[in-house]
């Protein structure tokens, strides 16, 4: 663990029971974030990144549940298990209660910032009302001091008339604006980590650019580390120091953003990169990935991107791959999970025919019986 | 536009609809078999020249648009004709029975929100566990038992098996206490309530079954917001989650429920003054339709409906009051 490192993630699984079977949102991940940077979570819908990030805050409601694993922030516990002898997993004493997690760590330790701003301020309340509220429950003001911050933090989130827009409703704002009501929110409980959950997904382009300038501002001001949660590598691109690119519950591959761009190895990773446009790249014609992301209730054995990669080989149908460290240098942490990068025989493998080129014969890979419970149905419930 | 100005051009786009509702009943009522006059002579040997004069005295030998339009025109003066059975103003007989009817609407109203709101609210709190079951469980049979039958249920175990509760008739809280023979205010309150107490459950029941399962669906909705989420993770209490971030929203449909149903509530109070021997505008309607006496069925109609829409529109009213998207009609 670095020594900045202030919220670390490690082997965190996020089960859902559901009557059709046991989603497995988020399935064994790890990463950890550092003081003062931007760390993105990458990935399709229904890739677990949501969940992942509600696992942290520990918001994971009925009939979901955490597993495994251990998330720990600076020196608490927020989740951690210990093995019985009988082999099965209880929480570890010092794991923070519920009423812990209320008072110490939501809000004013770890804010997170929602994706529909259309949905995420109460319609029957001025926003006036739920910043102040906010603000007295995460920091020791109160009263018209906590007035007085709100408004304070809505002008530098660059909302114009701060004083008369504090008494206004949430439908007499744009969704932009709502969205910098959200962002003033998280800032002014002065936490130190904020999980942006895809917050610019529901906005327009213009909107968004500017939201990401906003927010790169604000970040040196303050200094505030965020986990950035999109599917979009542009936004990566432009605001994120590392990146976890997760697929089907599982990080694919890990590194630094520039590492990420310019030296990417996992199948899935360049897929991703291939089908957006980028400004560094002249191609004739985008490259989208086949196929849709299959169930995580039953997900494929192997490698679980193996049905709709390109260079999926029959080793990968049968070997679980492990995070392999790629770095170049020393302390790049470049890790990947494809076999590719393992020795565990990828290249005396034979090429799964459906992937080596991109047709129309997946199809019929998908109606093939022993992946027949590949439905495609929603991974995230 | 303000609360206030909102609330004038609501009554006075009332005014429409309750001359609708007028000349409705008036086509209705003049289409009903039986003839006033036979009714009004009856036991008398007359012969056509009375009956004759008594028309032409009460207007009847007039056109019908006359007979409405002086009807009408008696209305807006507070003239709601006359009462031959009861010898006395339909006007001054709708004062008397007004205030029963009033008082058991709005108790049983009070009584269905003041339980309904906290089980639904419990009911959402603890979904799917037995709370919720048994509540849910209540509310179904609440919905599905006529109110007259409650009604009788009620007087049975109450007021004859137990004897606890008187098993009709209601006490006035407006009257004087001399007048039944009571010691003071007090006990005159206390007497109001008692008589109250089987009438007002026997009628709220089915409000509060209906509300308790809007409430319950409205607030496990609403516990779902992402607002809702929003707060838990800035660390409000589960507490002020329920009574403030998810309550107010979810209380919309209640309002829009309450406004609805008290049409079925002043019909269920037909029924249950009848139960009950209370003298309201229900039981005055049902012996009048019965004795023929037109002008107190007319009466009695176009002062309920009148009520339903007072009703719908402090509905619409408190709406707005309580949702800041609900605009006032403002053009822009």
């Amino acid at each position: 663990m670095n020594q900045n490192t202030i919220l670390s993630v490690d082997g965190l699984r996020t089960h859902f029971y559901t009557e059709q079977g046991v989603v497995r949102a988020v399935d064994d991940i790890s990463f950890d974030v550092r003081q003062g940077e931007i760390v993105g979570i990458v990935g399709e819908s229904g890739a677990g990144k949501s969940v992942a990030t509600t696992s942290i805050l520990r918001l994971i409601e009925e009939p979901g549940e955490i597993v495994a694993g251990e998330i720990t922030y600076q020196d608490t516990t927020i989740v951690g298990f210990d093995e019985r002898s009988d082999g099965t997993l209880v929480p570890k004493d010092e794991m923070l209660t519920n009423r812990q997690m209320r008072s110490q760590v939501r809000g004013n330790e770890i804010a997170i910032i929602f994706q529909d701003p259309m949905e995420s301020l109460n319609p029957v309340y001025t926003v006036g009302n739920q910043l102040q509220e906010f603000i007295e429950l995460n920091r020791d003001l109160s009263g018209s001091a906590a007035k007085k911050e709100g408004i304070d933090v809505l002008r530098e989130v660059g909302i114009p008339e701060p004083e008369a827009r504090f008494g206004d409703y949430p439908h007499e704002f744009s969704g932009g604006m709502r969205q910098r009501v959200l962002i003033a929110m998280a800032l002014a409980c002065r936490p130190n980590l904020i999980i942006a959950d895809e917050p610019t997904t529901a906005l327009d382009v213009t909107v968004e650019g500017q939201i990401l300038n906003l927010v790169s501002d604000l970040q040196e001001e303050y200094g505030t580390s965020f986990i950035w949660v999109t599917h979009d590598m542009g936004v990566v691109a432009e605001i994120c120091d590392r990146v976890n690119v997760m697929y089907l519950g599982k990080i694919v591959e890990q590194g630094p953003v520039d590492e990420i761009f310019y030296d990417t190895k996992h199948p899935y990773t360049k897929a991703l990169l291939e089908s957006v446009p980028r400004p560094d790249r002249t191609v004739d014609e985008l490259n989208p990935i086949v196929g849709t992301m299959p169930s995580a209730i039953d997900p494929p054995r192997g490698c679980r991107f193996h049905t709709r990669c390109p260079d999926a080989r029959e080793a990968c149908r049968e070997v679980d791959p492990q995070f392999v460290d790629v770095s170049e240098t020393p302390d790049t942490e470049h890790r990947t999970a494809c076999i590719k990068y393992d020795d565990v025989g990828y290249w005396d493998s034979v090429p799964l025919e459906h992937a080596s080129e991109q047709d129309t014969s997946y199809i019929d890979e998908d109606q093939r019986p022993e992946n027949r419970d590949l439905e495609q149905t929603e991974g995230e419930p | 536009m303000t609360l206030l100005r909102y609330t004038i051009s609501r009554f006075v786009q009332a005014i429409p609809v309750l001359i609708g509702i007028s000349f409705i009943t008036f086509v209705m009522v003049n289409a009903l078999p039986g003839d006033p006059v036979a009714i009004m002579l009856e036991g008398q040997e007359v012969d056509r020249e009375t009956i004759e004069a008594v028309e032409r005295r009460y207007g009847l030998d007039r056109p019908f648009h006359e007979r409405f339009v002086t009807y009408m025109l008696g209305l807006v003066q507070g003239d709601l004709g006359y009462s031959f059975h009861r010898d006395m103003p339909v006007s001054q007989l709708m004062w008397i029975r007004l205030g029963p009817t009033l008082m058991l609407v709005f108790s049983a109203f009070v009584f269905a929100l003041v339980t309904a709101v906290p089980l639904g609210v419990l009911a959402a709190k603890r979904r799917n566990e037995p709370t919720d079951h048994v509540s849910r469980l209540v509310a179904l049979v609440g919905v599905s038992t006529p109110s007259f039958w409650i009604g009788i249920m009620l007087i049975l175990i109450f007021a004859v098996w137990l004897g606890w509760l008187p098993s009709g008739r209601l006490v006035y809280p407006w009257r004087d206490p001399a007048h039944y023979g009571f010691d003071g205010r007090l006990e005159l309150y206390y007497q109001t309530i008692r008589h109250l107490l089987l009438p007002m459950v026997a009628l709220g029941t089915l409000q509060m079954a209906t509300i308790m399962r809007i409430e319950r669906s409205s607030m496990v909705e609403s516990l779902q917001e992402d607002y809702v989420q929003l707060a838990r993770a800035y660390g409000v209490p589960e507490r002020t989650i329920l009574r403030k971030h998810a309550f107010r929203a979810a209380q919309l449909p209640i309002i829009t429920i309450v406004g609805l149903n008290l049409s079925t509530a002043l019909g269920g109070a037909v029924l249950i003054e009848t139960v009950f021997e209370i003298n309201g505008m229900g039981r005055l309607l049902i012996q009048s339709i019965q004795q023929l006496d037109y002008q107190v069925v007319m009466g009695v109609t176009i002062v309920l409906a009148t009520i339903f829409v007072i009703g719908v529109i402090i509905t619409d009213i408190s709406y707005a009051y309580v949702d800041p998207r609900v605009s006032y009609g403002d053009r822009e």
